[in-house]
Order: C-alpha cells, then sequence, then structure tokens
C-alpha cells in the first residue's frame, strides 16, 4: 500500500522530467500521451492503495511512511513523509482519476499547439504537486505541495505567454495565493513555536493542551483558513479565478474546478481538530462559504464568458464545501467535493468542446442554437447543468443537499446559513440554464453559422464535435456525473461518511435527522427547478422581459467592485511607495549621501592641498619650526 | 586540508600572473585551478566528521608569538557549507569569464583565482588578525576587478564600493586590534566572550557594510550594475556572505551581551532592509537592478535569522545564505547573457525571450520560481527556518517576513515575465540565440545544485551546527534543588561560544511542579547573570516516552 | 673616565655643533641656489656628527662615533642623488633657483 501510494505520487514527476529533459527528442504527441500514461498510472496505484486500505480494520487505516528529514532542527523536524488514510487515498482517487481524464482530453485539445510538451509537462508537474498536497504527512510538507499547486497554476494560466492578459492573470493568481501561503506559514510558526511538531498526529495529539489560549487557536485557524481562503477562491480572496480562466480550457477543468482549488477544503477538513478548537473560525468558515456562493451565483448572472460563467459557479459550488466543513459536516464537503470534480470537470470539457469547435471564441453572446450542430456536446452539458443544479438523480443532488440538511442545526446562525444555501440553489439553476439556453437554445447565430455551419456545406473537413480523445473522457464524466452521487443517499446509505469516520468524524450537531434531509432536499429541488424555469422563461423562447436595475447590474458586471478596491487599497499604494523609496529615498538619501560625502572629502583635500606651496623653504621651515616646537615639548614636558 | 584550500587558488593565481600564457590558456588553467578546488572541497566534505561539534580540519602555526597572533585555521559545520557555495560559485564565475573572453586574461584570471583564496581564508580564518587580513585581500581584487573591467560607469562604482568598505574595514581593524590587545590574544578559539558593546558595534558595522545591510547600501547599486557579470555574481552571492560569517562567528558568538542588548534595533533595520529592497525591487528598471535590490532584501532576512539567535534562526540562515549565494550567482549569469543578446538590461525592451529558446526559459524560470520561495524550494525551507526563529523573538518579525514573502513574488513574477513573456521587446533580435551549451555548462551544475537542496535542505541546515547531538552533552537534572543554575548557564555559554547549538533539555524525575520550578530557574539563570540570548528549554520528563 | 679630560669640555664640542648646525639651517632657508642649499645640509650633518662624537668620547662608549660613520654614508649618497637632480635641472635648462621649482604645488 505504501508503495503503491508512492508509485502514485512519483510517477507524474517522473514524467514530467522525462518529457523535460528529453526536449525535441520527443514527438508532441508522444508527451501528451506520457503524461496521460503517468497520471492513469497514479490512478491504478491509488486504486491499489484503497482497496489494500479498505481491506485493513477501520480503526487502523493511518499509515506513515518517511523517506527521509526533509528539514531538521532541534526538537522540530519534518519528514519527507507521505499520509495514507481513507481521507488521503479518497483525494487521491479524485485527483488522479479526474485528472487522468483531463490530462487525455489535452492530447486533443492541444493538438497544433506548437509548445505542447511544455504544457504536458506542467500538467505532470502539477498532478504530482496535487498529489504532494493531499498525501504529505505533516504541514510543512503540505505547504510545499500547497506553494507547488500555485506555482503550476501560474505556469499554466500563463502557458500563452504571448498574451498580456494571461501572464497578468497568472502573477495575481500567484499573488493572491502567495498572501495565503504567508497567513498559512505563519499558522505553522505558532504551531512549531507550541507543539513542537508540524506531524499530524502529533500536532492533533497536542493541539488540545493549547485550548485554554483562545487567541492562539483562533490565530493558528484563522492562519490556516486565510491560506484555505485564498487557494479555493473564497471571499475576500476570490478575484484571481475568474481571470484565471486565461488558460486552456483543461486546465481550468482540471486545475480551477475539480482539484487545486477545493485544496481549501481538503485543507479544512484535514485539520479539522485544530479548527474544532476554534469554533468562532469554523463559523467563519462557513459563513465565508455561504457569502461566496451567494455572491458568485450573482455575479455569474451576467457574465458573457462561458469559461467565467463557470468559474463562477465553482466559486460557488466551494461555497457550498466550505459551508459544509465550516458547520462540522466533513464526509457531506467531501462528498461533495468529489461530486463537484465529476461534474464541473464535464461542464468545463463540454464547453471546451464549444470552444474548441468555434474556434475559441468564448463570449456566449456570439453563440446560440448550438443543440443540433453538436447534439454530443449539448447532451453532455445538460448532464453536467443538472448535476449542478442538483436535480434527482444527477450527483449534486445527494451531495448538495445533505450540506444543506447540516445547517439546519447550529442555532439562528445555521438556519440563516441554511437560506443563504437554499437561495444559492436558485440562483445556482437560474445562471446554468441562462447560459444552456443560451448557448445551445434558439437558431444558430451568424458567428456560429460562419464557423459551423458553412464550412460543412462546402464539405471542409472540420473537426466537429471533436476527436475521440476529447469525446470518450466527456463521455465517462458524464456518466459519473450521473452516477457518482448514488454511493451515498443520506437518510439511506452513508459509506462515505463511514469511510472517513476515523479520520474526520462528523460533528454531532451537523448530523442531520432524517426530517431535515427531507425538508432541504425538497426546498433544494424546487428551488433549483425554479431557477431552471425561470431561466427558460427569461432566456429560451418567451424572453420574458425582466425590469432593468441599472445600478444592481453594473454592480454585477464590476463584479461587486473588488478589483476596484484591491487596487485602489493595495496595488497603487504599493507602487506609490516603491515608487517613492526608489526616487527620492534611494536616489536623494543614499544616492545622495555618497555624492555628498565625495565632495567633502574633495573640499577637504583642496583645503589641505594649499599648504603644499612647492617651496622648497617653506617644507624646510615647516621641519625646523616642528623640531623647535618638539623640542620645547620635550623639555618643559620632563 | 584547510590550508590546501586557500593556498591551491592562490597558487594557481600567483602560475597565472608569473607565467607567459596566451588567453585561451590563462583561462583553461584558471578553470582547471577552479574545479580542481570544487574536487578538493567535496573532498574535504568526505572528510568532514558532522557529528562531532567544534573546530575540525584546522592547521595552527605562529606567527607573532608576542602580540599572540597566529596562522589558525579550520572549519565549524556551517563554514564548510559556505566554502563550498564559494568554490562551486567561483568555478562558475571563472567559466563565464572565460567563455566570455575577458579582455588582459592573465591578470583577469590570476585576480579571480586570488579572490577565491582569500573568501576560503576569511571563512577559514580563527584567528582575528589573520581573518582581517584575509578580508582585506579579498576586497582589493574586488576593487580592481570592478574598476578595470566594469561598464561605462565603472569609477564612480569603485570610488563608492572603495569608500564604503575602505570607511567598514578601518572601523573593523580598530575593533580587532582593540578587542586582542583586551583578551591579550588574537586567537577566536581559545578567547572567550567581551560585553564591550562599542567593539561589537565596530564589527557590526563593517559586516553591515559589507553585506550590505540598509541604510548601508549606497555602494550596491552601481557596484552590482556595473561590475562584470560573474564579478557582480561573485559580490552579491559570495562576498555579501562573509559578511554573513563574520556576524556569527565574530559579532554574536563573541559579545553575547551586545548581541542581546542591540538586537532589537538590528532586527528593525534588517526588517527595514527586507522590505525596502523587496519594494525597490518591484519597480526597479532593469534586470540587474532587479537582482541587486532582491539581494538587499535577502540580506535583511539573512541578519534576521541570525539575531533572532536560537537554532532555527542560525540554521536558516546559513542554509539561505547558501542558497542566495548559488541563487543570485546564477540569476546575475543568467542577466550576464541575457545582456549580450540584447546588449541593454532595460526591462521595458526585453519580452517574449521563452518563444524559441527554452533553455533559456527554463533555467530563468526554475531560478526565478526558487528564488521568490515557492513552497517546497530550498529558499522556502531556509525563508521558513528563519522565520520560524525570529517568530520566537516576536510575531511582528515573522509578519513582516511573510509580507516580504509576497513582495518576493511579485518582483520575481515581474522579472521572469518581462523577460520572457509578452511580446517581443524591441532590443531582442529574432537571431538572439538560445543558451550555447557552454553556458549551460556552468548553468547547469548551479541549478542542479539549488534543486538537490530544494529536495533535501536539511543536508545544509542540519549539518551546520553540531547542535542536536551536543544537548545530551548539557542535559543535566536540574530538577534536584541544589543543581546550582549557573552551572546550566554556564554551559549553555560554552556551547555558544563554540557555537553549538542553544537548546538545553532538562530531564526530571517525574514530578511536573519540579520540571516547572527548573525550568523557571534555568531561565532566570540564562537570561539575567549573562545577559544572553533566551534559551529554548523543553522539558522531558524521564520514563516517558 | 681618563680619556673625557684629554681636551677641552664637551659643552665647548656642542657649542661648535650648535654653531655650525645652525650656519647650515640657516643657508637651507635662505639661499636660493639647490646647490648651496646641499652644501649648507653637509654642514648641518657635519654638526649633528661633531655632537654624536662629542658625546661618545665624553660618554666612553663607542655607539656615538659609529653612527656619526653611519651618517656620513647617508650623507655621501645623498650628495650623489643631490647632485644628480641638480645635473639634471640644469641640463633641461631650468633655472638652479629653489623658489622657481615648485611644480609640486598642491
Amino acid at each position: 500500500m505504501i508503495v503503491a501510494a508512492w508509485i502514485c505520487l512519483s510517477s507524474p514527476l517522473a514524467a514530467a522530467l522525462a518529457i523535460a529533459l528529453a526536449g525535441s527528442r520527443i514527438s508532441r504527441r508522444g508527451a501528451g500521451y506520457l503524461a496521460t500514461a503517468s497520471v492513469f498510472a497514479s490512478f491504478v496505484a491509488a486504486c491499489v492503495a484503497f482497496f489494500a486500505l479498505w481491506g485493513d480494520a477501520p480503526h487502523d487505516r493511518s499509515h506513515y511512511s518517511t523517506v527521509w528529514t526533509w528539514l531538521e532542527l532541534g526538537s522540530f523536524s519534518a519528514g519527507l513523509r507521505i499520509l495514507v488514510d481513507p481521507l488521503s487515498t479518497m483525494m487521491m482517487l479524485i485527483v488522479s482519476g479526474v485528472g487522468a481524464l483531463i490530462v487525455g482530453y489535452s492530447v486533443g485539445y492541444m493538438d497544433g499547439d506548437d509548445e505542447e510538451r511544455r504544457y504536458f509537462a506542467y500538467m505532470a508537474i502539477f498532478v504530482f504537486s496535487m498529489l504532494l498536497l493531499v498525501q504529505s504527512g505533516n504541514l510543512l510538507l503540505l505547504l510545499a505541495g500547497w506553494g507547488l499547486v500555485g506555482l503550476s497554476s501560474y505556469l499554466l494560466i500563463g502557458f500563452w505567454q504571448e498574451r498580456p492578459s494571461a501572464i497578468a492573470a497568472a502573477k495575481k493568481a500567484f499573488v493572491m495565493n502567495a498572501f495565503g501561503d504567508a497567513t498559512f506559514a505563519l499558522a505553522l510558526f505558532l504551531l512549531i513555536q507550541h507543539t513542537r511538531s508540524l506531524d499530524f498526529d502529533t500536532v492533533f495529539a497536542r493541539a488540545p493542551g493549547l485550548s485554554s489560549n483562545h487567541w492562539l487557536v483562533n490565530l493558528v485557524a484563522l492562519g490556516l483558513l486565510g491560506g484555505a481562503v485564498a487557494k479555493s477562491a473564497q471571499l475576500p480572496l476570490q478575484t484571481w479565478l475568474p481571470d484565471a480562466m486565461e488558460g486552456p480550457t483543461p486546465v481550468s477543468a482540471l486545475i480551477h474546478a475539480a482539484t487545486m482549488v477545493t485544496a481549501g477544503v481538503y485543507l479544512i477538513v484535514r485539520t479539522h481538530p485544530l479548527f474544532e478548537l476554534a469554533p468562532k473560525v469554523e463559523d467563519l468558515a462557513a459563513g465565508l462559504g455561504a457569502a461566496t456562493l451567494l455572491l458568485a451565483g450573482l455575479i455569474a448572472l451576467v457574465q458573457t464568458d462561458i469559461k467565467r460563467v463557470i468559474a463562477y459557479s465553482t466559486m460557488s459550488q466551494i461555497g457550498y464545501m466550505f459551508l459544509g466543513a465550516g458547520l462540522g459536516a466533513y464526509a457531506n464537503g467531501m462528498f461533495h467535493l468529489m461530486t463537484h470534480a465529476f461534474f464541473k470537470a464535464l461542464l468545463f470539457m463540454a464547453a471546451g468542446l464549444v470552444i474548441h469547435a468555434l474556434a475559441g471564441e468564448q463570449d456566449i453572446r456570439k453563440m446560440g442554437g448550438l443543440r443540433g450542430l453538436l447534439p454530443r456536446t449539448y447532451w453532455a452539458f445538460l448532464v453536467g447543468a443538472l448535476a449542478l443544479v442538483g436535480l434527482p438523480p444527477f450527483a449534486g443532488f445527494f451531495s448538495k443537499d445533505s450540506i444543506l440538511a447540516a445547517a439546519m442545526h447550529d442555532g439562528w446562525y445555521g438556519y440563516l446559513l441554511w437560506v443563504g444555501g437554499l437561495a444559492g440553489t436558485f440562483l445556482t439553476g437560474l445562471y446554468t440554464f441562462r447560459m444552456l439556453f443560451v448557448v445551445f437554445g434558439g437558431e444558430p447565430s451568424p458567428f456560429v453559422r460562419e464557423h459551423l455551419i458553412r464550412p460543412r456545406r462546402r464539405g471542409e473537413a472540420h473537426h466537429g464535435e471533436g476527436p475521440f480523445s476529447m469525446t470518450s473522457t466527456v463521455a465517462i464524466l458524464a456518466v459519473l456525473s450521473l452516477i457518482g452521487g448514488w454511493i451515498q443517499f443520506a437518510p439511506l446509505w452513508i459509506p462515505v461518511t463511514h469511510w472517513l469516520d476515523v479520520v474526520a468524524p462528523t460533528l454531532p450537531h451537523a448530523e442531520a435527522t432524517s426530517w431535515q434531509e427531507g425538508i432541504s432536499s425538497a426546498l433544494a429541488v424546487g428551488l433549483g427547478l425554479a431557477g431552471l424555469v425561470a431561466a427558460w422563461l427569461v432566456y429560451s423562447r418567451r424572453r420574458v422581459a425582466v425590469p432593468r436595475l441599472p445600478f444592481a447590474q453594473r454592480a454585477l458586471e464590476h463584479k461587486f467592485y473588488f478589483d476596484e478596491a484591491y487596487d485602489l487599497v493595495f496595488y497603487r499604494p504599493g507602487v506609490a511607495t516603491a515608487r517613492l523609496f526608489g526616487r527620492i529615498v534611494e536616489g536623494l538619501v543614499v544616492g545622495g549621501s555618497i555624492v555628498g560625502l565625495g565632495r567633502g572629502v574633495g573640499d577637504a583635500a583642496r583645503g589641505v592641498a594649499r599648504a603644499q606651496t612647492g617651496l622648497l623653504r617653506t617644507y624646510a621651515l615647516a621641519i625646523a619650526g616642528s623640531l623647535a616646537v618638539l623640542v620645547v615639548v620635550f623639555i618643559s614636558v620632563r | 586540508m584547510t590550508t590546501a584550500l586557500i593556498l591551491l587558488p592562490a597558487g594557481g593565481a600567483l602560475l597565472v600572473w608569473l607565467l607567459p600564457w596566451t588567453r585561451f590558456w590563462a583561462g583553461s588553467f584558471a578553470l582547471l585551478v577552479s574545479l580542481a578546488e570544487v574536487g578538493l572541497w567535496i573532498e574535504t566534505l568526505i572528510r568532514f566528521d558532522f557529528s562531532r561539534p567544534g573546530l575540525q580540519l584546522g592547521a595552527h602555526a605562529g606567527w607573532f608569538g608576542d602580540l599572540g597572533i597566529s596562522y589558525h585555521v579550520g572549519l565549524f559545520g556551517f563554514s564548510l557549507w559556505l566554502v563550498g557555495m564559494t568554490v562551486v560559485v567561483m568555478a562558475a564565475a571563472v567559466a563565464y569569464a572565460f567563455w566570455t573572453g575577458r579582455e588582459r586574461a592573465r591578470a583577469y584570471f590570476g585576480l579571480q583565482l586570488f579572490l577565491t583564496g582569500a573568501i576560503v581564508g576569511v571563512f577559514a580564518a580563527q584567528d582575528l588578525l589573520l581573518f582581517y587580513a584575509f578580508f582585506e585581500a579579498m576586497l582589493i581584487p574586488l576593487y580592481v576587478l570592478v574598476g578595470v573591467w566594469g561598464g561605462p560607469g565603472r569609477l564612480g562604482a569603485t570610488l563608492k564600493f572603495v569608500i564604503y568598505t575602505m570607511a567598514g574595514s578601518l572601523l573593523m581593524l580598530a575593533a580587532v586590534i582593540v578587542l586582542g590587545i583586551q583578551q591579550g590574544s588574537f586567537d577566536l578559539v581559545s578567547t572567550g566572550t567581551s560585553g564591550n558593546t562599542w567593539i561589537f558595534l565596530g564589527f557590526v558595522a563593517a559586516f553591515a557594510v559589507k553585506a550590505p545591510l540598509f541604510p548601508f547600501h549606497g555602494w550596491l547599486p552601481d557596484a552590482y550594475r556595473e561590475a562584470p557579470p560573474e564579478v557582480s555574481a561573485v559580490l552579491s552571492g559570495v562576498v555579501s556572505k562573509a559578511a554573513v560569517y563574520g556576524l556569527l562567528r565574530i559579532a554574536i558568538a563573541k559579545f553575547p551581551g551586545p548581541t542581546h542588548d542591540v538586537r532589537v534595533p538590528i532586527l528593525v533595520f534588517a526588517a527595514i532592509g527586507l522590505v525596502y529592497g523587496s519594494l525597490v525591487a518591484f519597480r526597479a528598471p532593469d534586470v540587474r537592478g532587479v537582482i541587486a535590490y532582491s539581494s538587499l532584501a535577502q540580506m535583511g532576512l539573512i541578519v534576521l535569522g541570525l539575531f533572532a539567535a536560537n537554532d532555527l534562526g542560525f540554521d536558516g540562515a546559513i542554509l539561505q545564505s547558501v542558497n542566495h549565494g548559488l541563487l543570485s550567482a546564477t540569476l546575475f549569469l543568467l542577466a550576464g547573457g541575457i545582456e549580450r543578446r540584447t546588449a541593454t538590461g532595460e526591462l521595458s525592451r526585453l519580452g517574449g525571450m521563452a518563444r524559441g529558446r527554452p533553455a533559456l526559459a527554463t533555467m530563468l524560470m526554475t531560478t526565478g520560481i526558487i528564488a521568490l520561495a515557492v513552497p517546497g524550494s530550498s529558499a522556502f525551507a531556509g525563508e521558513f527556518l528563519i522565520l520560524a526563529g525570529v517568530f520566537r523573538q516576536g510575531w511582528i518579525w515573522a509578519v513582516i517576513g511573510a509580507g516580504a514573502i509576497v513582495l518576493a513574488a511579485m518582483y520575481m513574477l515581474r522579472l521572469i515575465s518581462a523577460v520572457l513573456h509578452r511580446e517581443v521587446g524591441p532590443a531582442v533580435p529574432d537571431a538572439a540565440l538560445d543558451l550555447r551549451p557552454a553556458e549551460l555548462g556552468f548553468l547547469v551544475p548551479l541549478v542542479a545544485c539549488l534543486l538537490g537542496l530544494s529536495a533535501w535542505p536539511a543536508a545544509v541546515s542540519h549539518r551546520a551546527f553540531a547542535g542536536t547531538r551536543a544537548k545530551q552533552a548539557v542535559a543535566t537534572e536540574l530538577a534536584s534543588s541544589r543543581t546550582p543554575v549557573s552551572a546550566a548557564a554556564a554551559a549553555y555559554q560554552r556551547c555558544l561560544a563554540a557555537l553549538e547549538d542553544a537548546e538545553i533539555v532538562i530531564t526530571t524525575a517525574t514530578d511536573p511542579a519540579a520540571s516547572a520550578r527548573a525550568e523557571k530557574k534555568l531561565e532566570r539563570g540564562c537570561r539575567t547573570p549573562s545577559g544572553a540570548i533566551d534559551v529554548t528549554i523543553s522539558v522531558s520528563q524521564a520514563g516517558s516516552p | 673616565m681618563t680619556l673625557g679630560i684629554l681636551g677641552p669640555e664637551v659643552s665647548w664640542y656642542l657649542a661648535v655643533a650648535a654653531f655650525l648646525f645652525a650656519t647650515g639651517a640657516l643657508g637651507v632657508l635662505l639661499r636660493r641656489s639647490p646647490l648651496i642649499v646641499l652644501l649648507s645640509l653637509e654642514i648641518m650633518l657635519n654638526g649633528a656628527n661633531l655632537a654624536l662624537i662629542a658625546f661618545a668620547r665624553h660618554n666612553g662608549s663607542g655607539a656615538g662615533q659609529i653612527f656619526a660613520l653611519a651618517v656620513m654614508a647617508v650623507a655621501a649618497s645623498e650628495v650623489v642623488v643631490g647632485l644628480g637632480l641638480i645635473v639634471a635641472i640644469s641640463r633641461r635648462h631650468l633655472d638652479l633657483d629653489v623658489d622657481k621649482l615648485r611644480t609640486l604645488r598642491g
């Protein structure tokens, strides 16, 4: 099992190194197949580890393995140490499974790009980093994986490096994530100081001893939450995710939907003993999740870029996961993470098929009537959309509703979150089906005619719905989005919760009763359907006129002015200070001081030089005079 | 062994100067000598016993017996790593110079080799006056290298460099003489500590100029911009570490009292330098400017670690010194390669160099990413240790340092994307080639060292001080109320003076109240009478696992 | 002891030495010709020599006489250099006047 876990971790890294070192000796397509094969090998190894773990007794399902000490000091040491337990195997399966599908999909999607090798090397590095993140056995290595996924996200967002917008988006993503890394690191410093360790088992064993120090436990949890919020694009560090859509679509599917952005949820679940010591911070996490899911749902209503709409829906869905994890319903959050990985990857990849067919166009206003032209894509997209809205029997129904049910306990705050989550389901239905109707419904738009119908009529070769590598992977994900939720149906059978119970048992106050599940499910499905119907009324044939609110619309289109505010509050003062330092302090004070020093030395030298008359007799007189003075001094002092 | 490390390059320098080599042969001989020096260092590494505390591979010979001056060299764990970084970077610098073909090759390569010997001497000297002699011997070739082979503004740059470092050196000379006469001997190993704040400040000022630390960095931008790229690499990568070594070996080890008293102002200046350097680097208009100011920031960070004055901080400072030496050398050599191709270093005129130049892009990207301390890299490991160490002095330092990590990401990414990404800049000719195999020949080993350190930073950080094993030696049964606390404090002082671990483990009986008492006592004992650095105390109970 | 009384008191010698030294010093300070300046320098040195020898005789030790010999050797070499310089100056048709040779002015 341990060997399988190590193979799982190292195989993508080996592929990345091989592609990087081989350079042009490997064909572009060969690089793609190599990367796919390596990630698939990871998936197989993850399956092996999973079944081996399955065979263990439930209480004996944590296995650590250290190869060497990464950093060691006195009483504190952090090894290159992996942990195989139910939580990490679940994440390994998701990451390597969905990862293998998406990397395989990219073989078709990236075909013809002249830097394909670099792309696949980056993808393999990403999968390695993400596996490192979920498999690490201590917080320092987790932070290392945390930073490396941010790095590969930076590399892949900026993959098309001639585009200034892509480079700017990549830098923005990295810097906002670096902010999260910083708060994460600060939390680790506190833990080092007070528990003298970063290993999960030791820290969690010693953490209850810290609970009397409220400041400490709150700060640690806040620092970890800062990292989670930045990585998962939750309020208030959410602005990088929509811009990250500048990257290739499979990247958005893998990194910015299925795996990396959900790492924040994983972190909260993994370090839940620390969060449970700070209930206020847990409530904050749940509240941030609820706020983000509403905010992102609202913004998604006015977006016109197909990938950005899905990106906002990702933010919103991660909001649900934060809500669940913050409330203590860890298994529900993780279950939603899994189903979300399926259906959100499906949506992105179906959108990728659309973009691919339309020669890179992403603006939904130019699309329309694609249903007849790309039928298989339409069905895949529809499955994804229904799963996203959470209608039975699609995957989202099983996972999202139990999160809402978990919120119904926690006093007025819980009910507030519950109402927010329900409102979110209405918004989800609305924006998802707005997108679906605008893109696929109605008559083909002029742009679509130009790109899809005319080439077909002329009998020109057109890739249609994409090559086999793309359509087959989309089909697999569509099936998973349909049946993936059936493994857990909250009131009746709960294998996921049982599986995770040894690592992260659901808190008692987050365990929902059957009637809570029932009410939540009924309301959520009803509201989701209502959103669907509203979208149908407004955006499909009927075109019901909506009262216009220019102010609200402008606020939504500017994404509630977060970018502008950060620009005004952080970036501009920072640049101004830097310029001030560069010009005034550096130029005048530091540079000026040395010029002044030089000038002073020059002036002094000129003064002294005047004594050098060049007259021999002056010198002789000086010698004689000094001698006389010396004689007098000697005689008088003695 | 240590003497051989010093004499090999110095002897090579003499041969280069004296024999009538052609340009090609002078260069290849110098390269050969510097590679032999690397081999010699590896041999030293193999012979070095990391489990043994104290000085190793030493050599001692009388010099001016009546003044207490002697030729005394030897290596500690951390100086071994600094020497290793030095010889690797110097070999790369010589290779770069050989590849670009410097004018007046014999003089040039002789100076480079002499410089190597002098720097190794600085890291090995165990006698104050010998240290000073090596320190000056290190500066003189630098004046010439910057002043003769530099860019168009080299004279002004050299003048500033000379004025600043001379002022620092004079202060240090005064401090050396006063300290030596007070102690009756100039030997660093056998003499005890001193409590004189003024001597301490003399040393600190000299090293602060050399590092440089804010606000003594007036010479830095010009020198780093005008020197030949490989000399900039040596200046920022290696020579600045002489200051780190000096601060650690002399200022902190010999002056525990003043270190404790003056620590906060020094930490303040280091933190200001960290933030200030990062901010100015973010607005610097050219490649070398970004690297130069990032060096200022990094030196601030290293000094934060040093004056955290605990095991985490020391280990982190040494690890980060090695990292930064390799990083800034690689970056300056890359900057030199870029300037050779485009005839400019201005970021506004560069861009788009990644397309069609995969080797250049990979090298710059890898180095830049390690330099911005992405978690998982060796620079991250160093920064993490430093900040974890300085966190014990106060959370504010760690918060500033963590903020500087964000700033580092900003300026490094700006540099990377301004050179590699966006549309092709006006100064970038289409004919500009990718890195040549010869350039890869000296860049790849540097980057390989960095990647190796990223995989295993503990190789350096855990082997810099023979500390963790020494703590058992100090372990005492302080629980019994009769054990004098001053004995523990003295043991702690000895440890500190020998630059060993500053950690004391108290093994007590199973009575927790007794161990708490002992902890209190030890804390009092270590803080007040010696005025020393506070001690990290962990209590482990005998019998419990 | 007995050597000390075979002649005048030591103060007489010192008086002569002082007189010689003063004469030389005045010559160095007042004369303009480098040749005469050099000559006056020699006179000063000889004054010093006389004092050295007188003290040596007075104290009965030979050290002073050795010093005087060393001074004479130095004086001889100094004359060699000085005269060489003067010849060089006159070869270049410069005025032999120390007030006009002031190229070392700062």
